[in-house]
């Protein structure tokens, strides 16, 4: 029981064979071929496996024959077979019972109707394909599914009723026309045809059988009638004739052997078989012809090769479908060849030479479409291995010829090609969906990247993939505007949909439009892509604007970070200098946070909107030992959201360097008003103290050298760095037409400020010397501090002692006793030593101070940038430092000199 | 090797009748019943081949459009057989 129900199909189904015909095993080998085939070509069944469906059916059939009795005796048996429940397929078995029911009364149908005809094709295909002869076991039952392409109206394999689909819908019904005469139904021809074609010429896929099972019709009808001719002309004869000769090459026009023409292997190419005597110029037009079968041959094996293949992506696989539709035209040309043939076949030979079908005929009339085929087989050598894009370019590549035939043949395939592309691309620029699964189009996602750097990093084009036909430009639109569709959708949650950005109508593109499009590239593409980025940046760049306050926000930067306001900056430093005097490590964020809420309630920021104002912060820079609170301190402003597309990361460690730069200039001059403060409060105090005039006058020269190197800094940072910069900003921003632009002008401004605070790289032993500057200042401030504080502290003990003394002298006794005297005189002995320790401290500050700005303006002179030496020339306008440093008096000479002659 | 095919064929049916239990026989009446009342014209020894071919999960559709054709090309063949006799 176990090894009978292990028996192959194929073992079950020969004996079932044998069983029905009543024939031996070798006589029904034709049967058993075509059982297997069509049972190995319907692996997957159409209908429902419900058992339970299957045996209402059987009911109603029963009812429908008038058969009460009998349906309730059917019911009951299938009761009883369902508690037997050793089968597992009983649904199976009771539709193969329906479908082969009879009803009693009508007369049997198996005899007769199609005697005539089925009986004519079986030793006829036995003939014409010896294959079948082979191994019946070996053959494989096991096809690959497709339940899809079926159709179960017709009985045959799915070849055969895609055929009967096609046949009715097909645009040429000339061989039909033809057959009409004796044409069966569209299913017994299918079952003829199944018996005679080839394994190797029916392709797997559904689709693919129907042009190919197309072409045999028509011969196929008449072959009985001819094949008794055929025969004698093969053996009896010596040399073949003309008629089997053509026979056989629109055989090999479809890829399949013929009887003398084969296709030889190791050189890849049909030949004539060299024992057949033929002459020799048949010979070579059967040659010529059998190039067309080779050309078809090598397409369809790419077809066939692809169709099947899923990752070829969908550019793949309308490449795939365009060439089919080509090839069905071409077997289109061939039924109409057969029927000719048959037609001449029916009406027997002497129908007049005019009408018959020549070799030569054939060479005239295949002319145009050998051409076309040509260009096919060039087409899918050079399309091997791309796919996408790619292949998109490749066809368009072949577009570029004189022969206006040619071109408009592959300006077709290009528009069924470039349909997908077309339609990732309408996705893409209306929707902002991309769904391309095998990396087909030109734009390429990268799903790791999160929202916050969707802008910068998530999309990206994919080179290789840009079709010839689209420029690069145009390519770099069609991101912009996916991007910016799918930016408002992720990242400003802006869900308006795509509809209402563009009014534009986004009808459906036919692959004709397509076509169209790309041939006409300046006109109705290009703009409807410039429409839609238009109108998408546009649409965007509004949000931000409105909604996201991206101006105000670019403006606040300059304000306060770049300390554009500056009564608000002023009052800052004023509150904060007592807090950042001390040790950074004593400070706290929260003390800072207070005064700078006091700082902005005390000045006009306050009218600046909460919305801007909420976002600044302090933040203290790390520390290290010794810094004291002006070294760690900086403003903050906190970006987050759509914007923090414009101001990333990199940016805003720009700003907070360029924030600290102008900060520590700013408080230069803070510290140099406060030094002339002070020389301006003591300098009537100290004029009774006539020794100290010559150190205060060092101190007076030495702070406005300062205050003017300060001053020129600082105009130079305003003025020639800021404002300049901020205005070919603003221009630009307000011009932009994407956000992209804004980015990029943002990105220029931010480097050129960088660049021109002496931030970069090339500018560091600049910016070493300009702190080394700084550093004086501070040094001086400290110096003169000291210097007025004991000045003050002397002078205050003088006035003391005179007074005392002339209280004495009121109240009548010596002013001053003999030690009172040796005293004073020793503390004023003491002020002057450490008098002559500060001048001598202060010389060598104010030394080594022009020694620096000397050095400065060496590297100034030498610096590229024209600005840097102009700033040179302002900061030694009446040549002070040239007349000392012999340095500075070559360069500036030079230049000068130069200059001087120039003019 | 075709020969014995055929002619095993019968053998291994009767075999199955034979050896099979019980429930396998009367399952098999069963089924006759039924083909018997559908009127398939299916004999003993088919039916059993189309049930095995069944229970191996063949295309129902396919096996009754296989023994249709091949009914009618037998019918076909006898028809011309006695046509040219």
């Amino acid at each position: 029981m176990a090894a009978l129900d292990q028996k192959s199909p194929n073992v079950l189904l020969q004996s079932l064979c044998c069983r029905i015909t009543g024939k031996s095993e070798a006589e029904v080998a034709h049967q058993f071929q075509y059982a297997v085939r069509v049972i190995g070509s319907n692996y997957a069944p159409t209908i429902e496996r419900d058992e339970f469906l299957v045996s209402e059916k059987i009911k109603k059939e029963l009812m429908k024959q008038r058969r009460e009795a009998d349906a309730v005796r059917f019911s009951e048996l299938h009761r009883k077979l369902q508690t037997q429940g050793v089968l597992k397929q009983k649904w199976s078995i009771l539709y193969l019972l329906l479908s082969l029911c009879e009803d009693p009364r009508k007369p049997s149908s198996r005899v007769g109707s199609y005697g005539a005809l089925f009986a004519q094709p079986l030793p006829r295909d036995a003939h014409s394909t010896p294959f079948y002869c082979a191994r019946p076991q070996s053959l494989p039952l096991s096809y690959p599914e497709r339940g899809v392409a079926q159709n179960n109206t017709s009985m045959g394999t799915s070849g055969i009723s895609s055929l009967g689909v096609y046949t009715l819908n097909g645009p040429s019904p000339t061989p039909q026309s033809l057959l009409v005469g004796h044409a069966p139904s569209d299913a017994m021809r299918g079952s003829r045809l199944a018996w005679a074609l080839p394994v190797s010429a029916s392709p797997p896929g559904g689709a693919a059988a129907a042009p190919t099972s197309r072409g045999p019709t028509g011969p196929l009808a008449p072959a009985g009638r001819v094949t008794p001719r055929h025969r004698r002309e093969g053996d009896g004869s010596a040399e073949i004739g003309e008629v089997a000769l053509v026979r056989d090459i629109l055989y090999v026009f479809q890829g399949i052997d013929g009887k003398f023409i084969k296709m030889c292997s190791p050189e890849n190419c049909y030949k004539i078989d060299t024992k057949v005597p033929l002459c020799k110029s048949l010979r070579d037009i059967s040659s010529r012809l059998a190039e067309l079968g080779w050309l078809h041959n090598k397409v369809r094996k790419y077809t066939d090769s692809r169709s099947l293949d899923r990752a070829f992506g969908l550019v793949g696989q309308s490449f795939c479908a365009s060439l089919h539709q080509e090839l069905k035209e071409y077997y289109r040309l061939l039924s109409v060849l057969h029927s000719q043939l048959q037609v001449e076949d029916d009406q027997g030979v002497n129908l007049g030479v005019d009408s018959t079908l020549t070799l030569r005929r054939l060479l005239v009339w295949t002319y145009d479409p050998k051409l076309r085929l040509k260009t096919l087989a060039a087409l899918v050598d050079f399309c091997q291995g791309r796919k996408g894009g790619e292949l998109a370019s490749a066809v368009h590549a072949y577009g570029k010829t004189g022969d206006p035939n040619m071109r408009a043949l592959v300006q077709h395939i290009l528009g069924l090609v470039s349909h997908p592309i077309l339609n990732f691309l309408y996705r893409w620029i209306y929707d902002g969906e991309l769904e391309d699964t095998y990396h087909e189009f030109f734009v390429a996602s990268d799903p790791t990247v999160k929202t916050d750097r969707l802008w910068h990093d998530k999309y990206s084009l994919r080179k290789s993939m840009i079709p010839s036909f689209i420029t690069m430009d145009q390519a770099r639109k069609v991101l912009l505007i996916g991007k910016s569709i799918n930016f408002l959708h992720q990242v400003c949650h802006d869900r308006t949909s795509p509809g209402k950005i563009l009014p534009a109508s986004k009808a459906a593109d036919s692959p004709k439009d397509a076509a169209e499009l790309f041939t006409d590239l300046e006109g109705a593409f290009q703009s409807k892509i410039d429409a839609a980025y238009f109108e998408t940046s546009k649409y965007l760049l509004d949000v931000l604007n409105k909604n996201y306050l991206l101006l105000e926000h670019l403006q606040a930067m300059r304000r306060y970070l770049l300390l554009g306001q500056g009564d608000f900056i002023r009052h800052l430093m004023d509150l904060l200098k007592p807090e950042l005097a001390r040790p950074a490590t004593t400070l706290y964020q929260h003390n800072l946070t207070g005064i700078l809420e006091t700082a902005v309630r005390a000045t006009n920021a306050q009218f600046d909107s909460p919305e801007i104002l909420k976002r600044l912060d302090v933040r203290l820079l790390e520390v290290s030992p010794g810094d004291t609170g002006w070294d760690v301190f900086s403003l903050d402003y906190h970006v987050e959201g759509p914007i923090a597309t414009v101001f990333t990361r990199e940016c805003m460690s720009h700003y907070l360097r360029v924030f600290n730069f102008l900060w520590r200039a700013k408080r230069m001059e803070y510290i140099l008003t406060d030094i002339w403060k002070g020389q301006m409060c003591n300098a009537k105090l100290l004029k009774s103290m006539p020794e100290l005039s010559g150190e205060l006058h060092q101190c007076h020269i030495l702070a406005s050298e300062m205050v003017h190197f300060i001053h020129q800094m600082q105009y130079y940072i305003t003025f020639e760095v800021l404002e300049c910069s901020w205005d070919e900003l603003w221009n630009k921003v307000q011009q932009a037409r994407d956000l992209d632009h804004i980015i990029a002008a943002h990105d220029v401004f931010l480097d050129t400020v960088i660049a021109r605070c002496l931030l970069d790289t090339n500018n560091r032993s600049l910016l070493n010397q300009l702190r080394a500057i700084f550093d004086q200042i501070i040094e001086f401030q400290t110096t003169q501090d000291s210097l007025y504080r004991s000045a003050l502290e002397e002078l205050q003990l003088r006035l003391q002692f005179e007074e005392r003394k002339r209280q004495r002298q009121q109240e009548g006794t010596w002013g001053v006793t003999a030690e009172e005297e040796a005293a004073e005189n020793k503390r004023i002995q003491e002020f002057q030593d450490f008098h002559a320790k500060m001048r001598s401290e202060l010389r060598i500050l104010s030394y080594s101070y022009q020694g620096i700005v000397q050095q400065f303006l060496v590297l100034l002179m030498t610096s590229s940038d024209e600005s840097l030496q102009f700033l040179s020339f302002r900061l030694d306008f009446n040549e002070h430092y040239k007349a000392r440093d012999p340095r500075l008096r070559n360069s500036l000479g030079a230049t000068r000199g130069r200059r001087s002659s120039n003019i | 090797m075709s020969t014995t095919a055929f002619n095993l064929a019968p053998l291994t049916t009767m075999n199955y009748m034979n050896k099979n239990l019980h429930r396998h026989c009367e399952q098999h009446c069963l089924l006759l019943e039924i083909s018997r009342l559908l009127n398939t014209g299916l004999d003993m020894e088919s039916l059993s081949i189309c049930v095995r071919l069944c229970e191996q999960g063949i295309n129902p559709e396919a096996l009754s459009s296989v023994i249709k054709e091949l009914r009618k090309a037998s019918d076909n063949l006898k028809a011309t057989e006695n046509s040219t006799n």
